[in-house]
């Protein structure tokens, strides 16, 4: 998978590239928006992703000429304006996502796999870790046979981390998808910390292995290693 | 008064001044001299009426039937040519029988009209072959059996004379009258004005450094007094709102400050010596947090930014409160639950409110976590949805924490307020959680306050209802 990333500030794009190369995609970068629209032009990437404030060339004039041009592909949005209006603005122009700076890397990790999926719902890709079974048809939770009683709330949790199994998920991102809350702003770090280690107790408490696990900074994972 | 646009107030208050002045006296003078014209004109009329009675007694008819006029009794003889009438006498058929010196070749009137001084004086304005004007008085005599009429004029020249020595003397008078009245105006607008000019100087030395100043009020009640008032009321919310902003970019610098340090020495520390990885990602995880932590507050900084330009814009519907409280208590339950703390929620079904429910989500979420964190462990925590006296819907957040003493309540609701600065790093938030509360009550034109309560601390959320 090739990924255009249209950034001018270089410590960002560095970050990202090298950040989206470790996620085994390709990357080219462009520093100018004339640059970024010349290599669009000339070759063929499966997502681009434009920052909006460039300059010359803004990103919303980019994204207006690439899509007069009929390209199709698909465009994630890097802004630090998070005004409803430039939201949309970004949106009505054709851009496919957005996400406002600054960003949880997991983050922009995910809405990179949402967008190259393309529509294709990202089912619980295995509902097996370890020990731990998640039966989704049952909405069972069970850990080396034992079954695990989870409140609403935890079950949600838990599924949500199964479908990034391995890759760690922000407090943003569950903001989001799990409470489903439509403000950024809402202040609910607290309470999900404290679902969480609800969640964990019921997992992890009685076994030696560690299923799920804070990172510190960044939010949690579901992984079977105990880093 | 365009043309005088440019020029100062009061040189405009003098110049309107004169204007009117002037229109004035010349309608007075106008108005005088109308007047002084129908008083000597009748009083020259009244006089030759006299005169014609003086002279009727004295003409006779000569014995060759020539009409006479006996003048012999002025002591001297000269005194006759002192007397200014103009006499003729005629047959009622129209034949001059007398004509006096002073009228010489002239005819006072043609042919006598008919009935012609018959009943009373027949009085008129005639002009003479000359070309003199004047007041013309005939009346009908039978004199010695034969009947004559007898016309008697005076010269209306003295009328006009006199008219124009007024004239003379009021238009003489006129600009001397004006000019003083410009003078003592101008004077009288300079000196209204000056304490104007006086204020005007002051202002410019009133500057954002040095809002403190105020304008001196002489007289409360005349216009200045009030034009200094307002100036002076308009110049304290300027110095508050100046205030404001410093202290809130103060407090917004201190704020940002705090995350960089931690961030800084998190990091120097860390790269001061070599270390393992686990050590070094929780280092950098450590700086993360802080990245976060800076994150919301430029966050909340925008959303205050946003809604002091008025930039925010509202998604206005009726719904339930009560419903809205439990939905916000179900979500953040979990942390009263932590602390073994009974969030209990009661009220009225019916209520409905009219506003941004994501708006109020936000501040009841915010006003309940506040609640969470001030109660004690094993508290208890009351939501009451009902109905004000004055009818707006109520939400009532009781908590049973140590209660906010009086001097802080006016003071909570500012941004970056705490009450104890002490427990921030401990409980977390930047003091912003209420100021956005309220910020988002009174977004929908509702209302949010601390009230008297005899355990923990009460928040009261009144909102209108259409």
């Amino acid at each position: 998978m090739r990924i255009l990333v249209i950034e001018d500030e270089p410590k960002l794009a560095k970050a990202v590239k090298e950040g989206l190369e470790a996620d085994d995609y390709s990357i080219s970068l462009a520093h100018s928006g004339e640059d970024g629209f010349y290599q669009l032009c000339q070759e063929r990437f499966d997502l681009a992703i434009l920052d909006v404030m460039l300059p010359g060339r803004d990103g919303f004039e980019i994204l207006k000429s690439v899509r007069q041009m009929g390209l199709l592909i698909p465009v994630l949005l890097l802004t630090a304006r998070d005004a409803v209006e430039d939201r949309v603005r970004g949106l009505d122009i054709g851009a496919d996502d957005y996400l406002v700076k600054p960003f949880a890397f997991p983050e922009l990790q995910a809405r990179v796999r949402a967008l190259l999926r393309r529509g294709t719902p990202e089912a619980a890709a295995s509902s097996r870790l370890g020990d731990l079974e998640l039966d989704i048809s049952r909405c069972s939770v069970t850990r080396g046979g034992q079954r695990i009683d989870l409140t609403a709330k935890e079950y949600e949790i838990l599924e949500y981390l199964f479908r990034h199994k391995g890759r760690v998920v922000s407090r943003e991102m569950l903001v989001r998808d799990v409470w489903k809350e439509p403000g950024r702003q809402t202040p609910l770090d607290n309470v999900i910390d404290v679902h969480v280690n609800h969640l964990r107790k019921k997992l992890d408490d009685n076994y030696s292995r560690k299923l799920l696990h804070t990172v510190r900074g960044l939010g949690f994972v579901l992984r079977e290693d105990e880093t | 008064m365009q043309p005088f646009g440019s020029l100062p107030l009061r040189v405009r208050l003098t110049i309107w001044y004169v204007e009117v002045l002037a229109a004035m006296l010349i309608l007075f003078i106008a108005g005088t001299s109308f007047v002084l014209y129908f008083q000597l004109f009748h009083q020259l009329t009244r006089f030759a009426v006299q005169d014609v009675e003086t002279v009727e007694g004295l003409l006779s008819f000569q014995p060759d039937g020539r009409l006479t006029l006996n003048e012999d009794y002025h002591n001297h003889a000269q005194s006759r040519y002192v007397l200014e009438r103009l006499l003729e006498v005629i047959t009622p058929e129209g034949r001059v029988i007398y004509k006096n010196e002073r009228l010489g070749s002239n005819l006072l009137d043609s042919a006598p009209f008919a009935g012609e001084g018959v009943n009373g004086y027949s009085e008129r304005s005639s002009r003479l072959q000359n070309g003199q004007r004047v007041v013309l008085v005939s009346r009908r005599h039978n004199l010695e059996g034969r009947p004559i009429i007898i016309r008697l004029g005076y010269d209306q020249a003295a009328i006009w004379s006199r008219i124009q020595e007024f004239l003379t003397a009021s238009v003489t008078a006129l600009p001397v009258l004006l000019g003083l009245a410009a003078f003592f105006g101008y004077q009288l607008a300079r000196r209204s004005l000056l304490p104007l000019q006086d204020m005007a100087n002051r202002a410019e030395h009133i500057t954002a450094e040095r809002l403190d100043q105020r304008l001196p009020i002489a007289n409360p009640n005349d216009e200045l007094g009030q034009l200094a008032a307002s100036f002076n009321t308009v110049l304290n919310r300027l110095e508050q709102s100046f205030h404001q902003l410093r202290r809130f970019t103060s407090d917004a610098s201190h704020e940002l400050r705090t995350p960089l340090a931690a961030i800084r020495s998190v990091g120097e520390v860390g790269l001061q010596n070599s270390r393992t990885a686990s050590e070094y990602q929780d280092t950098i995880g450590s700086m993360l947090e802080e990245v976060t932590r800076l994150t919301k507050l430029v966050e909340a900084l925008l959303t205050f930014s946003r809604a002091d330009e008025g930039r925010v814009e509202l998604a206005v519907s009726q719904f339930s409160p009560l419903d809205l409280t439990r939905e916000v208590v179900g979500l953040v339950e979990v942390l009263a639950d932590e602390r073994h703390q009974e969030v209990l929620v009661s009220g009225e079904e019916s209520v409905r409110v009219c506003g941004d429910r994501l708006l109020l989500r936000q501040a009841l979420i915010n006003v309940l976590q506040n609640a969470v964190k001030y109660s004690p462990d094993g508290g208890k925590i009351w939501v009451v949805v009902g109905t004000a006296v004055s009818g707006r819907a109520t939400v009532t957040v009781s908590d049973s924490g140590p209660g906010i003493p009086l001097e802080h309540r006016s003071k909570i609701f500012d941004r970056f307020y705490r009450i104890d600065e002490a427990r921030t790093r401990e409980t977390g938030g930047a003091g912003l959680g209420l100021s956005i509360a309220n910020w988002a009550v009174q977004a929908q034109g509702g209302e949010i306050r601390v009230e008297d309560s005899d355990h923990g601390a009460t928040f009261l959320i009144e909102l209108p209802i259409k």
